[in-house]
């Protein structure tokens, strides 16, 4: 890594600075995120879904595990390559720059997590994870949508719960207010002149106030307000903190807008990302490849990240998941088929970092689900759960996972008691 | 020929006035270009209402027998319908061997990718945009226009993904010649033609699954979403042994142009079962034949795409009794996708006040009912192709099996409602690139009473709000330019509320 240098220059009055690459930046800010975390009403969950069956197995490799490296001649990692977390467990090289967080505790994995449904579908899988009512398939909202409609004491501001792409995805659909925004800066009519934008942007609010019914309106209603407020907030001006270098792309941008409206305190509490390119069927790649690329753009997309919210990241938690693992052997075509559990990541201030949670069933086909794939052992539900009441202070959990009895000594212990 | 006989029989015997009592003869007309068609173009609801809703469902049945010659001129212009996959697959390669020349060529850092692409690459993004374009193109233009929308249903039934290696130039030899000449045909015929087209073989890694390494994916979603449905009734040991009696359905390596093959030393020689049926061994590739033919006449098939079919055509909850005739009509005329349609829209679910102005459009529905609404007149540009990607519907670009969701909660959110407010206000104004339209087929008023008078007769098919009304009135008070004054009109007429259904 190179030597930081830091260069003030002093122009017209202004003091301009920049950060190089320093790694201390990152410890000290990860220091301060972990001891003086806000008050739950503060705080922000961001989720991002790797869609498509992240491999849990090469993303967070079991090293010293010999089945892993029999069922996996070709696609698995090389120990030498693994960067090691605990002697057992360890990140894949593209993930290295996420050590850093692991050494400031504000990084943990939970293991061996996923569904009790055993489909391999994706999309019956994603609904499930996203409905939160794994094998019920007519539950109509999502379970963050749930959250935000019984936790009503956090400010509703049109920016509460917001998706960064171009369809509300299914965990928040339903009652509460929530937003898709696929650009920011583009939000809300697009016209040369200030004046005419004004008029028809007021005229098209009345159109909908008046005429509009079911979900066009309450749509349109969250559409009108979060013009406004963002308005005021005039993101064009924003640049990110401390040298954060987001990747190009759909996830660098949305978290890099999610940074944004973090900033902006627009009361933005719960935010979605989707993460594609998973499913890795043929030619998967052990340290390079196909998965190594996604993972590379997912480890510094969350550095970037990190480092922009510098000493916010104490009130936020990013959340990775998706709907299921990946096959402990590897297929005909160096690639690895639908699986079962899988593992997901937590970053920031409030996690209980530094380790791997979760109980680990084992690769042994005696130990797996079906002979063939890792067991989950942590309902993702418990992790999801946890989140909710501990990060951000859920207290009526059976009413955003109905049918579940959530039960705190089942949650894996992400978050800092 | 007996069945033929018998089954046009019925038909008759089933020719009720297709129409509810409570619509009139342009809100019958209306409802039916809303559904069977992307929407009126201007007089066309005059023009199907004089000549009887019922007549001109007929004639959409029978696409073979409408002149399209409108259409047929603006395709000569495109350039990606001159090339078959042979061609598109030796473009492709060209384009990649230019890239990776450029790539070694350029200095040896990370942001390489931002250097311009070369003239092989930049043609394939061309004809890559003009795949897209050509999609929205026919569902404008084309009077066949029921026959464009079973087109775009099949195409999300069926769907593949346009990115994926090789499927950036099997994508569009799938749709010419796998898709479309069985939308309106027997359902068993598109389901073995799309389980031997090479876009399908290689987009679920079917190409790659053998005896020795078998692949799941490809037999999964045959069972999933093309035929039985999620809740079909088959086990996770049926997908096994479908993926099974698929080994060995592969393709030509893509630089020999990538067609279909059977390879029979991939194939799997054992015997199988599926849903309780025994599969011989050692019959190769009629061992798929076979299993396809048994799937497409499931019953469980039959309910999966009736019911998606009901929730396209009538309500994003499929009425039972819709499903229900639909199902009927598959096992009289054994899946003929004509006599099911027809049964859809004899059905009283169809016509139902309920039901009408009830689905919220998807973004190809809307932008393609706009332009239809100015008499647009669309050119090869990728322009209106790209806003209705913004709208969050990039044709041919949904990653997942499943195709775009028939759902309005998944179209419905406020930044996509506040993007086609801007579509609309962009469209009405000329200010779109891609298409020229034609306000004075609209109306020739000026007056703000008489323009929105036929605003709303031609574009909102009477049914503007009074609400509605009054706000466009204003906004005409605000504007004294004749022309600037109808633009306002119709940009709000169909960015408001009432266009955005169907």
């Amino acid at each position: 890594m190179t030597i930081s240098r830091r260069v003030f220059v002093k122009s017209g009055g202004l003091a301009l600075f920049s950060f190089g690459l320093d790694p201390l930046f990152l410890a000290r800010a990860a220091f301060a995120v972990r001891q003086s975390a806000g008050p739950p009403d503060r705080r922000i969950l961001v989720c991002l879904f790797q869609r498509g069956a992240v491999d849990g197995l090469n993303m967070i490799v079991p090293h010293g595990d010999p089945i892993y490296y029999r069922e996996r001649p070709r696609i698995a990692v090389p120990r030498q390559d693994v960067i090691d977390l605990d002697g057992y467990f360890g990140l894949h090289p593209r993930l290295a720059a996420l050590r850093a967080m692991w050494d400031e505790k504000i990084l943990a994995v939970v293991h061996a997590v996923g569904s009790p449904d055993a489909t391999r579908s994706h999309f019956d899988a994603q609904d499930y994870m996203e409905s939160g009512t794994p094998g019920v398939k007519a539950t109509p909202d999502g379970w963050l949508n749930r959250y935000c409609q019984h936790h009503r004491e956090h400010a509703d501001t049109p920016f509460r719960a917001v998706a960064f792409g171009p369809e509300l995805p299914r965990i928040l659909a339903g009652s509460a207010p929530s937003l898709a925004i696929d650009d920011l800066q583009a939000f809300g009519l697009r016209v040369p002149q200030p004046g005419v934008r004004d008029r028809l942007t007021q005229a098209f609010e009345e159109l909908y106030a008046g005429s509009a019914t079911g979900l066009l309106s309450t749509s349109s209603r969250e559409a009108f307000e979060a013009v406004r407020a963002l308005r005021r907030a005039d993101p064009t001006r924003y640049r990110p903190a401390a040298g954060a270098d987001y990747p190009r792309g759909r996830l660098g941008k949305a978290l890099l807008e999610i940074a944004q409206l973090i900033k902006a305190d627009l009361g933005l509490q719960v935010a979605f990302a989707d993460v594609t390119g998973w499913d890795t069927h043929v030619n998967q790649g052990a340290s390079e490849g196909q998965l190594a690329t996604r993972l590379g753009e997912l480890a510094q997309a969350l550095t970037a990240f990190t480092r922009d919210l510098g000493e916010r990241m104490r009130d936020v938690v990013v959340l990775t998941m998706s709907e299921f693992g990946r096959t402990v052997r590897e297929n005909g075509n160096s690639g690895t088929d639908h699986g079962h559990a899988t593992a997901m990541l937590a970053l920031g201030g409030t996690v209980n970092g530094g380790r791997v949670l979760g109980k680990w069933p084992g690769l042994d086909p005696a130990q797996r689900f079906e002979g063939r794939d890792v067991a989950v052992t942590t309902d993702f539900r418990d992790l999801f759960a946890e989140l909710l009441a501990r990060h951000l202070g859920a207290q009526d959990l059976s009413a955003v996972f109905p049918q579940f009895a959530a039960d705190p000594t089942r949650f894996p212990g992400a978050i800092r008691a | 020929m007996k069945t033929l006989l018998v089954s046009s029989l019925v038909a008759l015997a089933q020719a009720l006035p297709a129409q509810h009592p409570a619509l009139t003869a342009r809100d019958s007309a209306f409802h039916a270009l809303n559904r069977l068609a992307y929407g009126p173009r201007p007089d066309e609801v005059d023009r199907v209402a004089a000549l009887g809703v019922t007549t001109w469902i007929e004639r959409q049945l029978s696409p073979e027998r409408i002149a399209d010659d409108r259409l047929a001129r603006v395709e000569r212009d495109f350039e990606i319908l001159g090339y078959d996959r042979r061609d598109l697959a030796a473009m492709y390669a060209a384009a990649r061997r230019e890239r990776r020349r450029e790539k070694r060529g350029g200095e040896a850092d990370t942001v390489a990718a931002s250097h311009p692409a070369g003239p092989l690459v930049q043609r394939g993004r061309r004809l890559t945009g003009e795949f897209a374009d050509l999609a929205v193109v026919r569902a404008v233009l084309s009077e066949r226009q029921l026959y464009e929308v079973m087109v775009d249903f099949w195409t999300n039934h069926f769907n593949v993904y346009v990115a994926k290696g090789a499927d950036r130039f099997l994508a569009p030899d799938y749709i010419e010649h796998t898709i479309r000449p069985h939308a309106m045909g027997r359902f068993a015929d598109l389901l073995i033609a799309t389980a031997q087209s090479p876009a399908m073989v290689f987009y679920l890694d079917n190409w790659r699954s053998t005896a020795q390494g078998r692949n799941e994916n490809y037999a999964r979603e045959l069972l999933e979403l093309h035929t039985l449905g999620v809740d079909g009734g088959y086990t996770q040991q049926d997908v096994i042994e479908v993926a099974r009696i698929l080994t060995g359905w592969s393709i030509q390596p893509p630089r020999r142009g990538a067609a279909f093959e059977f390879h029979a030393g991939a194939h799997d020689r054992g015997e199988k079962q599926v849903l309780g049926v025994g599969f011989p061994g050692g019959h190769g590739m009629d061992e798929g034949i076979g299993l396809l033919k048994l799937l497409a006449s499931h019953p469980a098939t039959m309910h999966h795409v009736s019911q998606e079919l009901c929730r396209r055509f009538v309500s994003d909850d499929a009425p039972d009794g819709c499903v229900d005739d639909a199902v009927a009509a598959w096992k009289r005329s054994d899946g003929d996708v004509r006599e099911v349609l027809r049964a859809i829209f004899r059905g009283p679910d169809f016509w139902a006040a309920r039901n009408v102005r009830a689905k919220v459009k998807t973004p190809l529905e809307f932008v393609v009912s706009a332009a239809r609404a100015v008499a647009g007149q669309p050119d090869t540009s990728p322009r209106l192709a790209q806003v209705v990607a913004r709208l969050g519907e990039p044709l041919y670009r949904h990653v997942a099996p499943d195709g775009y969701p028939e759902r309005e909660d998944a179209w419905v959110n406020s930044g996509a409602l506040l993007d086609r407010m801007n579509a609309a206000v962009a469209l009405a104004a000329g200010r779109l690139p891609g298409i020229t339209i034609s306000l004075d087929s609209v109306t020739a008023a000026s007056e703000p009473e008489a323009l929105i008078d036929a605003v709303d007769a031609t574009i909102l098919g009477g049914a503007m709000s009074a609400n509605t009304r009054a706000v466009i009135e204003r906004q005409m008070s605000d504007v004294s330019d004749p022309w600037q004054a109808r633009a306002r009109a119709v940009g709000l007429a169909i960015g408001g509320p009432e266009f955005q259904r169907q």
